[in-house]
């Protein structure tokens, strides 16, 4: 029941506009905004936590370097036996509650919606602009839609969660560090071009 | 005339378009696909540098990234880039270039007076000359070699261009692109391979680029590569660098090739790979003999003459004379006599040939059994003294301009031994070839030992063992016949087996006779292979030369370790775009644009930026803007924003026996709705961090740390539950990010912040010192903590950070009737102090618990990580130095914080100053210490004595907590 709208890390930093080399290549970039909640299984309790993903958002919790899809929700593997909660924006703090309501004492769940940091690169030299930061391959043949990755892209702890194969990516980040990353997101792109949505 | 040098067709050169350029000020013409070196012979310029140390004069040596000689300052101001090899240097028009390391002109050369004394300038004559006295070194020696011994200059300004740097994989890596590694790249990509095909020079093809007659099969090839999608071709890319699990290191010269890069286009790009395949064919490079003055501008590898006359259509003299022990060489010199350049003749130390009867055939002259013992000419090459081997017989003065020499071909086997390929003696070659290799990596073609154009191309495409049949090859113009190993003319004189670091023969064999007789030793006393050229052209002779002085065979010798960079890389290709400001990631809490609309003097702490201090127009100066925040929270309120905190979630069954373990204090005793201080110690029983913890629930704690060790408190927990207790049920979560923090202190915050907080009852009752609660703020959701940092009453709020605006915004209204301030890192730093909380400062990394005042934090029973080293007699010594305050005798004496305490009359230090500031509370400066005798000395005197700016301060000894000992205010 917030009467106040939270702020991004962002505001008044992404603001759109064509930007870098001009050109066909020109990428997407955008802040992606989302409720993100982080859900840990208690020592052998991973198979509880499942089911209850399951019964209460129909979500399947994924293994190693996947994502688990529902339609409202996305659950991404982020370590052994925890997974980070995506889902669009709700009322502060819901989905943290209701994710702890469905696992009870068979999960630990932490929200980290203003924690982290989304962004969005998509566009078909995506992966070229996100390879100068990250070490991954993300070639098609070794990275593609639905796959999750937990790696320092420019220099920083994140999430890349390919959402499909425009390619288009979600990073996640500290939000701290959000305007430190897109400035090196922004240099990346400068080659291609961008676009701020 | 233009380009007299320029032959009148033939090479890839395209002579319908002219390039202007200039070196060392004259102005010169070339054509695309010319080389700085390439258009400055055809211009007839001969002379092109100084040596580094004799400063002798220097031309062109050879026609690749083996340059030793030709080193040359390209563009001007800030652009300007020393040290480029003229022979990579792909022409464009405008290009500046200048000659290096001469004065006051490269002709006139003041220093070249240099090689008059060059006995003196022995090998090793730097650790001989320059030991002593030691104050000569700084202040007279270094200058001068600074000045006389050198390559280029470095550019003065900022760099304006952008570096990019980029990670790529593929399933094929194929280094160099003569016709192994198309072939070898061709069935890769046949196969459905990702390829990626990285080539140094401009052009692909390698040494088909001096070979018209495969033009075909060159397009060809190039042709079926660029239909494959998979297959990335990367030309002006040099591969570097040879990491373990086949990673490799690569730059791309972007838009070297351009007086200035297009808008958004970086200058260079570092490459790292990742390949699951290297195939490595890198070719081979010709090496130089050693014989007197065979460092003469004129004098040139073989193959050089031929890639100028071949692919650039210049003639590199106008006479030339060939020196070589191999038919190979024999061929590359027919390939001047067919572009028309005048034959001197041909020098070979062997008795017979095949190529010596083909060059008869050829109406040459070929001196058998002969070798070069001399060359005359100052700043160009004139002549070359021939004679007998085994002295018999009358010398031969030949008049050449261009002499070529050839002492053979190494297989370029860098890139393999860096990836850990055993090397292998090939008496064939009288060179090194890579033995098997443990990694998937294989060398093809002539950097293996296999040459002519036909048979390399037909190993590059066996690589994989299947698939090859498929790629045609070129046709067979045969393999070069044989060669006899000939390093050195065994006459007197300055033979060089290092041109670009002036190292002769003789100076191997000094350094043999001084000791310095290994392989590695001799490198470092002579600095042979030490240049930019890594020794391509003559370390293997080098080598022979020491073999010989030890008697022993050269591939028993060895070669010093190939190591990254195989070729020089720029500096700003290192850096990236990770200069300035950008070196590091920066870490912003959710209020810096507050901050920064408030005017905030900010101040880096770690990777964050934090207001030290809000100036206001009244304030005279920093320190009043300090004192006057400080004064707010000890008379009124003050707001601070304490984000930069780390904060852990710690949830689970066992986490308050988690935290039990590896605190010095009890948490699991902690009611929930509580906060308590914890000390966590380092496994050697040194304190580690501190910070308050609260219990949220009874499986869920909330845990602070300090700014600096939020990340290593989360990995010493993480390190503990994944390694050591396993068995605990714990998770963790990093939620520094999420809670955005501020400390609201002074007399007045809880009058303040009751305004605003709703659905927590602030009451001293209900709320007491340490309780934690949560409530809401403008409707945004908060958790109250009533700690001190300050020592006067204070909450510490922490919201979900995109509230902490509205809250903060919402706290300053509530207090703006009490004088509300905000105030920094410096006031928080002064109000700690007179408190006497310790801080980075005291918790240094050599304190113990009991060291800063917090002995009794730790408990008598019950296990935590630190406990037993803890308990050493070294660090329970009652003799260690302890907490103190300071304050100055004369108050208004200032303090400085690295004094050293002594007693009046003597110099032995008994404590240190950690911590100073000017004092709100009480008047003058305060300080904290480190002091051995610790409380004993309350009310003693000493002197803080700071030697390095000869000062000494007398100081009273006191308690170090200023300010309400007693702790009423912060439960008042």
């Amino acid at each position: 029941m917030s009467v106040v709208e939270p702020l991004s890390p962002l505001a008044g930093v992404l603001v759109a506009g064509r930007f870098g080399a001009t050109g066909e290549d020109a990428v997407g970039i955008s802040e992606r905004r989302y409720d993100l909640v982080q859900v840990f299984a208690r020592a052998g309790r991973s198979g509880d936590v499942v089911a209850a993903m399951q019964t209460r958002f129909g979500v399947a919790l994924p293994g190693p370097g996947r994502e688990g899809r529902a339609p409202m929700l996305a659950a991404l593997w982020i370590q052994p036996d925890a997974w980070l909660l995506v889902a669009p924006r709700g009322p502060e703090g819901e989905l943290a509650r209701t994710a702890k309501q469905a696992c009870g004492d068979a999960a630990s769940v932490v929200d980290q919606t203003h924690g982290r940091c989304v962004i969005g690169l998509s566009g078909a030299r995506a992966a070229w602009v996100l390879g100068k930061l990250c070490r991954i391959d993300l070639h098609p043949r070794a990275f593609g839609p639905g796959q999750v990755a937990v790696t320092p892209v420019g220099g920083l702890s994140c999430i890349v969660h390919q959402r499909d194969d425009a390619p288009s990516y979600d990073l996640v980040i500290f939000a701290t560090f959000a305007r430190s990353f897109v400035a090196s997101l922004r240099h990346a792109a400068e080659e291609t071009g961008y676009r701020i949505d | 005339m233009t380009q007299p040098f320029r032959s009148a067709a033939g090479g890839r050169i395209d002579r319908t378009r002219l390039l202007s350029f200039t070196f060392d000020g004259r102005s010169f013409t070339g054509h695309p696909g010319d080389t700085l070196a390439s258009a400055l012979l055809a211009n007839g310029v001969r002379l092109v540098g100084r040596s580094f140390k004799l400063h002798r004069p220097r031309g062109i040596f050879s026609a690749g990234a083996e340059e030793p000689n030709a080193l040359a300052e390209l563009r001007t101001g800030a652009r300007r880039e020393p040290n480029t090899r003229m022979t990579t240097a792909e022409l464009y028009d405008g290009m500046e270039a200048a000659s290096q390391n001469r004065w006051p002109s490269l002709r006139f050369d003041m220093l070249s007076l240099n090689g008059l004394i060059a006995p003196l300038l022995s090998a090793g004559f730097y650790y001989k000359t320059f030991m002593w006295p030691a104050s000569f070194w700084e202040k007279v020696y270094e200058p001068l070699i600074r000045r006389s011994a050198g390559l280029g200059r470095a550019a003065r300004a900022p760099d304006p261009d952008s570096y990019d740097a980029v990670h790529a994989h593929c399933d094929v890596l194929v280094v160099g692109s003569g016709a192994a590694g198309l072939a070898a790249a061709r069935v890769a990509g046949a196969a459905g391979k990702r390829v990626m095909l990285c080539e140094q020079d401009f052009e692909l093809g390698g040494g088909l680029l001096s070979a018209s007659q495969h033009e075909v099969w060159r397009e060809d090839a190039l042709a079926a590569l660029a239909a494959m999608p998979e297959v990335t071709l990367l030309p002006r890319t040099t591969v570097f660098g040879y990491y373990d699990h086949n990673v490799v290191g690569a730059v791309e010269r972007v838009a070297d090739h351009l007086a200035t890069p297009a808008a958004h286009m970086p200058r260079q790009r570092y490459w790292t790979i990742r390949a699951e395949t290297i195939v490595l064919a890198t070719g081979a490079q010709e090496r130089l003999i050693a014989f007197p003055d065979n460092d003469r501008p004129g004098i040139m590898l073989a193959s050089a003459a031929e890639t100028y006359a071949n692919r650039f259509g210049v003639l590199a003299g106008s006479r030339a004379l060939l020196f070589a022990n191999n038919d190979a060489a024999y061929a590359s010199f027919f390939a001047l006599q067919d572009a028309g350049m005048a034959i001197a003749g041909i020098v070979d130390p062997r008795a017979a040939s095949a190529g010596a009867e083909l060059a008869r055939a050829r109406n040459i002259t070929v001196w058998a059994d002969s070798q070069v013992i001399g060359t005359s000419g100052s700043t160009a090459l004139t002549g070359a003294r021939v004679a007998r081997r085994g002295g018999s017989g009358a010398d031969t003065l030949v008049v050449a301009d261009l002499l070529c020499v050839s002492g053979g071909h190494n297989p370029a086997v860098q890139l393999a031994s860096q990836g850990r390929t055993p090397l292998e003696w090939s008496d064939a070659l009288a060179a090194f070839v890579p033995g098997s290799s443990t990694l998937a990596q294989h060398s093809v073609g002539a950097a293996r030992g296999v040459f002519g154009v036909a048979a390399a191309a037909a190993d590059g495409r066996g690589w994989m063992g299947v698939g090859g049949g498929a790629v045609a090859l070129p046709a067979d113009d045969g393999a070069p016949g044989g060669m006899t190993p000939f390093w050195e003319v065994d006459v007197a004189g300055s033979a060089f087996v290092d041109l670009q670091d002036d190292v002769t023969s003789d100076g191997i064999r000094l350094a043999h006779r001084e000791g310095y007789s290994h392989i590695e030793h001799a490198k470092r006393y002579t600095t042979h292979t030490m240049g930019t050229d890594q020794g391509k052209t003559g370390g293997l002779v080098g080598a022979a030369v020491l073999a010989a002085a030890r008697g022993m065979r050269v591939q028993d010798v060895g070669l010093p370790t190939f190591r990254p960079f195989t070729s020089p890389v720029t500096w700003g290709a290192i850096a990236g775009p990770h200069i300035g400001k950008h070196f590091a990631p920066t870490r912003l809490t959710a209020l810096y644009d507050w901050h920064v609309s408030r005017g905030a003097e900010f101040m880096e702490t770690g990777q964050w930026l934090r207001p030290a201090f809000y100036p206001v127009a009244a304030d005279a100066d920093d320190w009043e803007s300090v004192l006057r925040e400080a004064r707010a929270v000890r008379k009124a309120v003050g707001i601070c924003d304490v984000s930069t905190l780390g904060k852990i979630d710690v949830q689970g069954r066992d986490a308050a026996l988690f935290l039990d373990r590896l605190y010095t204090n009890t948490f699991s005793n902690l009611p929930v709705g509580r906060a308590r201080y914890g000390l966590m110690l380092r496994e050697d029983g040194i304190v580690f961090d501190d910070g308050t913890t609260s219990r949220l629930a009874e499986d869920h704690f909330f845990v602070t740390t300090t700014s600096t060790n939020a990340g290593p408190v989360m990995a010493h927990m993480e390190f503990y539950l994944q390694t050591c207790w396993a068995e605990m049920d714990v998770q963790l979560a990093s939620v520094t990010d999420q809670w955005a923090g501020m400390s609201v202190a002074g007399p007045q915050s809880r009058a303040t912040i009751s305004k605003i907080v709703e659905g927590l009852d602030l009451g001293d009752a209900a709320f007491p010192f340490m309780a934690v609660g949560e409530g809401h703020i403008r409707g945004c959701p908060v958790r109250v903590l009533r700690i001190s940092f300050s020592g006067e009453q204070a909450y510490e709020i922490m919201t979900p950070a995109g509230y902490a605006l509205a809250v903060w915004t919402a706290v300053l209204e509530a207090g703006e009737a009490f004088g509300i301030t905000p105030y920094g890192l410096e006031a928080l730093g002064l109000l700690r102090v007179e408190k006497g909380h310790v801080t980075g400062a005291e918790l240094n990394g050599q304190t113990t618990a009991a060291d800063v005042g917090l002995g009794k934090m730790v408990k008598k029973r019950g296990d935590f990580v630190g406990r037993v080293l803890s308990q050493r007699p070294g660090l329970t010594d009652p003799e260690r130095p302890h907490l103190v305050g300071l304050r100055p005798v004369i108050r208004g004496n200032k303090l400085r914080a690295g004094a050293q305490l002594v007693e009046t009359g003597s110099t032995e230090s008994l404590g240190w100053v950690t911590s100073v500031t000017r004092a709100v509370e009480l008047e003058g400066w305060i300080g904290l210490a480190m002091l051995r005798g610790g409380a004993e000395r309350h009310g003693t005197r000493m002197q803080a004595a700071f030697p390095l700016l000869d000062e000494t301060v007398e100081v009273e000894i006191v308690s170090p907590h200023f300010v309400d000992p007693e702790n009423h205010r912060v439960r008042g």
